[in-house]
């Protein structure tokens, strides 16, 4: 190697100064800038910003919005695990145990809604559940369930729920792809060797898939999680806005709400402050929660 | 014995086509409506369109904002995929190949900081724009576009890059050549498959973004497609642009089939790594 110590660190720094640099201050800055401005009570512009202490966060414990807020976000994690984990399991083991000639087009169709536009997904699911033209009403009266028809979005009950399905529909051929990825690297001989004692197919599937899946069942609820916890924001404001009379409010957008059209920065630096303590302390729950030993056979 | 195994595989295949029929609905009936006259939208919603005139298209490229739109669109795009790889290429390198002090925690600040909502930075960073009076500015959005992908583009080429031969950088090394010469003449040919991977991805969440383009953008000439989706949407129940809408919608999703067809492989393979990090 003929070059001296300064070019190597001239190089070294031409690597790593202009990322470092961009990266603090587009991602570092705003991050504890926006943990400085929670103490404070401030309406942007002009105005000047008031140190207040605590008072954003106590604000935060008796506004009753917020609670309802925690929980519209806790039941899309739960809702959202629950039906994206139930659908990419049943199709991955489908399309990976029974030979089906027609596999790649259920993986190439399953896949395609995770690569478009959340405000896309949206508007056309807005229209699923369109009273007049949805097909989900006109669905329920071809079947003769008319009492069950109802103006999805707009009702105070149904609206949060109504929000699930279009995540599940945009989310389930990512994990479906990771589940396949794992399955397809158990060992066939095992299956056979189960076969041979006698274990049906669905003792297979708890004692043989799962377990040697696990890495990649525990790294999907975790990937789900983090990005409601952090982006079910999105969907809400296009679909609905947070309304009905904030049924569908979520932490996020609320904090849109407060910061970008009530002007209330301090606080909106609060709540993030609280999506980002809820995050990561539910992320660290639950790497605890789903912890196995690795299983080898 | 065969008939009943004929009978269990297609009770296992019926909700794949049901599933199948879920997804592909929405999306045609998207494409058919952007040929129907308002009119057509809401008295027959199932049914084919009478005629295929573009009009909607043509409506909604000149009408609505989305032609511009979609200028705007492909500028942040590009621009964004470009930055980010200009930044994370180099840096790539240096935490894998140069082991530096502290390589290490580098590479794990980035790691983390792709799990950190990002919505708390968005207010500073909105008042920084404001600052520097880059707000309504799709130069400074690509930028931070490029920002946000940082991390997730340095996890991506850092495994490729930890597959090339040493020997060949060391030979390159021997017979004269400059570290820069290394990483762009020899490295960088030979994580091309990282570099594409990494960029469609980039590309494709850049060209979907919405809440940022929301925030940081303030007028109608500057915004991109989700946010003109967005309004036309919201003003369609006063305009009554119910086929414009879909055409609108359309424009923008056929980059998105098209890359996709193209490079099908390469968005898989970026989203699987991307989500494995855990």
């Amino acid at each position: 190697m003929v070059q001296s110590k300064t070019q190597k660190y001239l190089f070294l720094a031409f690597c790593l100064v202009p990322t470092l640099i961009v990266f603090a201050i587009f991602t570092v800055y705003p991050l504890v800038n926006g943990l400085y401005l929670s103490f404070f009570e401030w309406s942007g512009m002009g105005g000047d910003k008031m140190f207040i202490g605590l008072e954003n966060y106590k604000r935060l414990l008796s506004d009753p919005i917020i609670p309802k807020t925690i929980w519209h976000d806790y039941f899309l994690v739960v809702t959202k695990v629950i039906g994206i984990m139930i659908l990419a399991t049943y199709f991955a083991v489908a399309l990976t145990q029974l030979r089906i000639k027609e596999a790649p087009f259920y993986r190439i169709v399953f896949f395609f809604p995770n690569i478009m536009s959340v405000v896309i997904i949206g508007i056309l699911w807005q229209f699923i559940y369109n009273p007049g033209i949805g097909i989900i009403n006109a669905g329920l009266e071809a079947v003769g369930l008319e009492s069950w028809t109802r103006p999805w979005l707009g009702n105070l009950d149904w609206a949060l729920p109504s929000l699930v399905l279009p995540s599940v529909w945009a989310g389930i051929g990512l994990f479906m792809l990771l589940l396949m990825g794992g399955i397809m690297n158990v060992p066939k001989s095992l299956y056979e060797a189960a076969d041979i004692d006698g274990a049906s197919e669905w003792q297979q599937f708890w004692k043989v898939t799962v377990p040697l899946v696990w890495p990649q069942i525990k790294t999907s609820i975790l990937y789900i999680v983090i990005t409601t916890l952090n982006g079910s924001f999105i969907i809400v404001q296009v679909m609905t806005r947070g309304g009905p009379s904030n049924s569908t409010e979520v932490m996020g957008s609320y904090l849109y709400q407060q910061a970008f059209r009530q002007y209330h920065f301090g606080y909106g630096a609060a709540i993030g402050v609280m999506i980002l303590i809820l995050s990561l302390a539910t992320v660290l729950f639950l790497q605890f929660l789903l912890k196995r030993e690795k299983v080898n056979y | 014995m065969k008939v009943g195994r004929f009978l269990v595989k297609t009770g296992i295949r019926i909700p794949l086509i049901i599933w199948a029929i879920v997804v592909i609905y929405p999306i045609v009936w998207m494409f058919l409506g952007a040929f129907k006259s308002n009119g057509e939208i809401f008295a027959s919603p199932w049914a084919l369109p009478h005629s295929f005139s573009i009009d909607n298209f043509i409506s909604a490229w000149t009408d609505f904002n989305i032609g511009s739109s979609f200028l705007n669109s492909i500028l942040v795009t590009v621009l964004g995929t470009l930055l980010c790889l200009c930044f994370s290429l180099p840096t790539s390198y240096a935490i894998e190949r140069l082991r530096f002090r502290g390589s290490q925690v580098l590479f794990n600040t980035f790691l983390s900081a792709m799990m950190i909502p990002m919505v708390l930075g968005w207010i500073p960073l909105f008042f920084l724009l404001l600052d520097l009076h880059m707000i309504d500015n799709l130069f400074a959005l690509s930028l931070i576009y490029a920002v946000t992908q940082i991390p997730f583009t340095i996890f991506i080429l850092t495994s490729f890059m930890g597959t090339v031969p040493k020997d060949l950088e060391e030979s390159a090394a021997i017979d004269g050549m400059t570290p820069y010469g290394i990483l762009f003449k020899i490295v960088t040919p030979l994580v091309l498959t990282g570099i594409i991977t990494a960029s469609i991805m980039n590309a494709v969440m850049f060209w979907n973004e919405y809440f940022m383009a929301l925030i940081f953008l303030q007028t109608e000439a500057k915004n991109t497609l989700g946010v003109t989706m967005d309004l036309m949407n919201r003003e369609a129940q006063y305009t009554n642009a119910w086929g414009a809408l879909f055409a609108g919608l359309s424009i923008a999703v056929i980059p998105i089939v098209l890359i996709y067809a193209f490079f099908q492989r390469h968005i898989v393979k970026g989203m699987t790594e991307g989500a494995l990090k855990g």
